[in-house]
């Protein structure tokens, strides 16, 4: 029998069609549909200045909308050859990070409510609040910050903001410890999480999982690790585990808030002066960036011709992941409630997941390279 | 007196569905936000559960696109009366930036469905959300009740 979810069901948050073929209450095989959300972001910036096109890439996806601004300016700037300024860079990391602490929150916390436990989803939307307090300090928008240009950032902050923003993580670390452990150590959470939704390294590799869905099953790679500015001046430590099932992924997730909280402490306590924003001048050319964004790989390909932009691809981590959830995680669940909170496990964004996909007559999907596709 | 009665009823428990007709996410986690406990939305009576079945108020995000063009009126028809729409951002009210050549949107939502209020943002911040609902919801699910007799 073939249980349909979606697209609006009281499970989900987004629109989006799961269709789970169930023997009993068992979850056989699940297929996941597409395309409720597909806006043309790619078509409307091409023949723009970057001024249009990064406002229309912050809003590829609401969640993590900060690292797309970021990604889409350093790779104007590695076509033009301009350096941002150390401050600046450090800027960027704070904003980055206190991003990744509020998506990954709020990760969780939809996780939790699908689990429907809503003591826990509570305490944890009430600490993703201090996250956005911070954001909004700094940048002045709560979600669609506004906040990269290429060479630099638009403002400057000082101490006034700073200090705030420190106040903010030491009331979000004083919780944190005791929200983690009640999921952590908590019978009840855990019971239904350990082996559910299960994904091996191998199987990993094979469905592309990035982010922490990847480094979950033991994928290692992570994209702040061979960022020049992660690289040059910061210290951290890439969370991974080996389990691949539903509480290893809310706890890698879990994992990383610390050391985003100590990134930005670093950056606080070592921001350098000078400029924030250097004058760019735009060239022909083409460039990649990647970077990692909350929920993992996030890449950028750019082609200018004088100052507009020519051609652009953007590939986000929500296809990878949901692909592979659908495929290997959702595979052998024993309910179709457990099918639900695994594929919200999966941190799923479908806003950033509506991409152009080419298929050939028998339904396969053809990896085309980005220039082909036009 | 029946109808006053309704009319209180109606007024103290309103149902939410958040509906994203092709959104960037942004307004939705703000309508998320608004079940933290530091705006508690649901001391007002108000309960998020997302089921357009039994849903009062339909909060509509995101500029429609090229699938919602027929599926946003089956949803609204399956609301029981009485019922609004509230557009929440910039998208459903004029598709914003997604309302330009190569955008395949087909905003505003109005041409689909009746829409009883609208909160310009992108987005807009939670308590401007929790404000509107208030201001219109209660009233204006009254008076629909009365009408629909």
């Amino acid at each position: 029998m073939i249980v349909p979810i979606g697209p609006i069901h009281p499970a989900l948050k987004e629109p989006i069609r799961l269709k789970l073929q169930t023997e009993g209450e068992r979850v056989v095989k699940a297929e996941i549909e597409y395309g409720y959300v597909h806006r043309g972001i790619e078509k409307i910036i091409e023949g723009k200045t970057w001024q249009k096109g990064i406002y229309l890439s912050e809003r590829v996806c609401g969640i993590c909308s900060y690292e797309h601004t970021q990604t889409f300016a350093e790779t104007i700037e590695a076509i033009s050859d301009v350096d941002v300024p150390p401050r600046a860079q450090f800027l960027r990391v704070i904003a980055n990070e206190l991003d990744r602490i509020q998506s990954h929150l709020l990760a969780n916390s939809t996780f939790f409510k699908s689990m429907d436990h809503e003591t826990l989803f509570m305490h944890v939307l009430e600490l993703r609040e201090y996250a956005m307090d911070s954001i909004e300090l700094l940048t002045g928008n709560r979600v669609n910050m506004g906040w990269n240009v290429v060479g630099g950032v638009k403002m400057d902050a000082d101490e006034r903001h700073f200090e705030p923003i420190l106040e903010n993580l030491k009331k979000i670390e004083e919780r944190f410890e005791i929200v983690r452990s009640l999921f952590a150590e908590g019978p009840a959470l855990a019971l239904r999480c350990k082996g559910i939704g299960y994904m091996s390294k191998k199987e990993a590799i094979k469905g592309r999982a990035v982010g922490p869905i990847g480094r979950a099953s033991g994928v290692k790679e992570d994209y702040r690790v061979g960022h020049y500015t992660y690289d040059d001046y910061f210290d951290f430590k890439v969370i991974r585990r080996t389990e691949g099932d539903n509480y290893a992924r809310t706890l890698t997730r879990y994992d990383e808030i610390p050391e985003s909280i100590s990134l930005v402490r670093q950056a606080i306590e070592n921001i350098p002066d000078g400029e924030v924003r250097t004058p760019a001048e735009i060239k022909s050319g083409y460039a990649m960036r990647r970077n990692e964004a909350p929920r993992g790989e996030v890449t950028y390909m750019i082609e200018t011709n004088g100052n507009l932009i020519k051609n652009i691809s953007i590939r986000t981590p929500s296809i990878p992941n949901m692909d592979s959830c659908a495929k290997y995680m959702i595979r052998d669940v024993p309910t179709v409630a457990d099918a639900v909170s695994t594929y919200a496990s999966c941190d799923p964004c479908v806003a950033c997941a509506e991409r152009v996909a080419i298929t050939n007559e028998a339904g396969k999907t053809l990896v085309k390279r980005w220039d082909e596709v036009i | 007196m029946l109808d006053a009665i309704k009319d209180v009823v109606r007024k103290s428990s309103i149902h939410v569905c958040i509906v994203n007709c092709g959104g960037c996410n942004g307004c939705d986690v703000e309508c998320v936000a608004l079940l933290s406990p530091r705006y508690d939305l649901e001391q007002f009576g108000i309960y998020v559960h997302n089921n357009p079945r039994e849903a009062d108020v339909l909060l509509l995000t995101g500029a429609v696109t090229e699938q919602w063009k027929d599926n946003l009126k089956r949803i609204y028809d399956k609301a029981p009366e009485p019922k609004i729409a509230v557009a929440v951002g910039n998208c459903p009210i004029s598709g914003d930036v997604f309302a330009q050549e190569g955008g395949h949107v087909n905003a505003p939502a109005s041409n689909f469905i009746p829409v009883a209020a609208e909160i310009p943002g992108c987005p807009p911040r939670p308590n401007e959300i929790l404000e509107a609902i208030l201001a219109v919801g209660p009233q204006a699910i009254a008076d629909r009740g009365r009408e629909q007799k």
